[in-house]
């Protein structure tokens, strides 16, 4: 797998914005940017409303995920474009959805919303229609996807990356620093785990690093055993589906699994270990 | 939680502007501010909060009226505003718990 056959960049977006067989679909947890402007022609996918299960804590199940797709106008050979705020968490974490339900082909636009910001490029606030389709979602891909068992049994056997902030990581916040710092779980991070923040893997402006920074990043800075399983974790798990696609389509890594309970379950079990303190 | 807009629980981004402080600070180190350019609010654009050694730690997308706000710790911290045109400008702050720092930028 190549960066071109899971990554677009603006350019790319501005040209085929238009094509038949090209679905541009923004993802956010806050839709509110979406309705003020967007790229021409994408549709909106609300991370909370769209992506989650309303009740019990986990996300939309195979029939829900087909049902949201045939809702949108995506069929099962479409290509589709994410892209969001946030520096593209939520877009990524779309984008790992799309993976687990089986969709072949699923890029993200380089830079996200901020990048085509930044740029200075179009945005409007007219809303597409597109036709109803009748989506065919896979069982989950459950190779991508790590539990709490899962996060325990790694512990000093496989990588765990923690990709919040080093002040997540310390304990010293508990939440992301945009956010108020709540008190429901403990402060901290699983034992063994490497600090490396999901941001490290970006420029400013939103768009990756070159594969060979990242190969530096997380090899020789992190020391990272790439011949291991990796396991990727941060509060809820929409930061770390940012490192997932870091790891896993753009270097190429096999078996890295994002964990989506992340800190928020991990640091509420009882009698888990949990280390405290800045990255070794 | 106190001093502060409930944030979700399920969710992790960053509205723009920023989480609002309502009901006082409380236990919270808040920075919070404007960016403006000739006197205009900058309504795209985005500002981040690095840590004393640089590293980024969060970013939240600017406000109608150029807003932000984070929830950092006692400590430094750099501000740097992104916004169209090239425009990049860095700001130390320093931040207290149990108190709002305010900064007005002008970009």
């Amino acid at each position: 797998m190549s960066r071109s056959d899971v990554l677009v960049d603006a350019d790319w977006v501005q040209s085929h914005l238009g094509d038949s067989g090209v679905v541009l679909v923004e993802v956010d947890e806050d839709t509110s940017a979406y309705d003020k402007g967007h790229i021409k022609n994408a549709v909106k996918v609300d991370w909370k409303k769209d992506l989650q299960d309303p009740v019990r804590r986990d996300f939309v199940d195979r029939a829900g995920f087909e049902k949201l797709l045939s809702e949108r106008g995506i069929g099962n050979d479409d290509t589709v474009i994410l892209y969001g705020g946030n520096n593209n968490w939520f877009a990524a974490y779309a984008y790992w959805y799309f993976k687990l339900y089986g969709h072949h082909d699923v890029k993200l636009l380089d830079g996200g919303r901020k990048k085509w910001e930044l740029d200075s490029r179009d945005m409007v606030t007219e809303v597409p229609h597109r036709e109803p389709t009748t989506y065919h979602a896979q069982e989950q891909d459950r190779s991508i996807r790590a539990f709490r068992d899962d996060a325990v049994a790694a512990i000093g056997n496989l990588n765990l990356v923690d990709v919040r902030s080093p002040d997540e990581f310390a304990g010293r916040l508990l939440a992301p620093a945009h956010l108020p710092q709540e008190q429901a779980q403990r402060g901290g991070h699983i034992p063994t785990a490497k600090n490396v923040p999901w941001a490290k893997s970006a420029q400013d402006d939103g768009t990756f690093k070159s594969d060979d920074d990242l190969r530096k990043l997380y090899g020789d800075e992190a020391g990272l055993d790439f011949s291991k399983d990796t396991i990727a974790y941060c509060r809820i798990g929409e930061r770390s589906a940012h490192t997932w696609f870091v790891l896993h389509e753009l270097l190429g890594q096999a078996n890295v699994r994002n964990y989506d309970g992340s800190w928020t379950e991990y640091g509420s079990l009882v009698g888990v270990p949990i280390e405290l303190g800045d990255g070794k | 939680m106190s001093g502060a807009e409930q944030a979700s629980a399920a969710g992790c981004g960053a509205p723009a502007g920023g989480v609002k402080v309502k009901d006082g600070v409380g236990d919270q180190a808040v920075v919070q501010g404007h960016v403006s350019s000739g006197g205009s609010p900058v309504a795209t654009g985005y500002v981040r909060l690095l840590n004393s050694d640089g590293e980024f730690v969060a970013e939240v997308p600017l406000g109608e009226d150029g807003g932000f706000t984070f929830y950092a710790a006692s400590g430094d911290w750099t501000l740097r505003v992104l916004a169209p045109g090239g425009i990049r400008a860095d700001q130390a702050v320093s931040a207290q718990t149990g108190k709002i720092t305010e900064l007005e930028l002008a970009v």
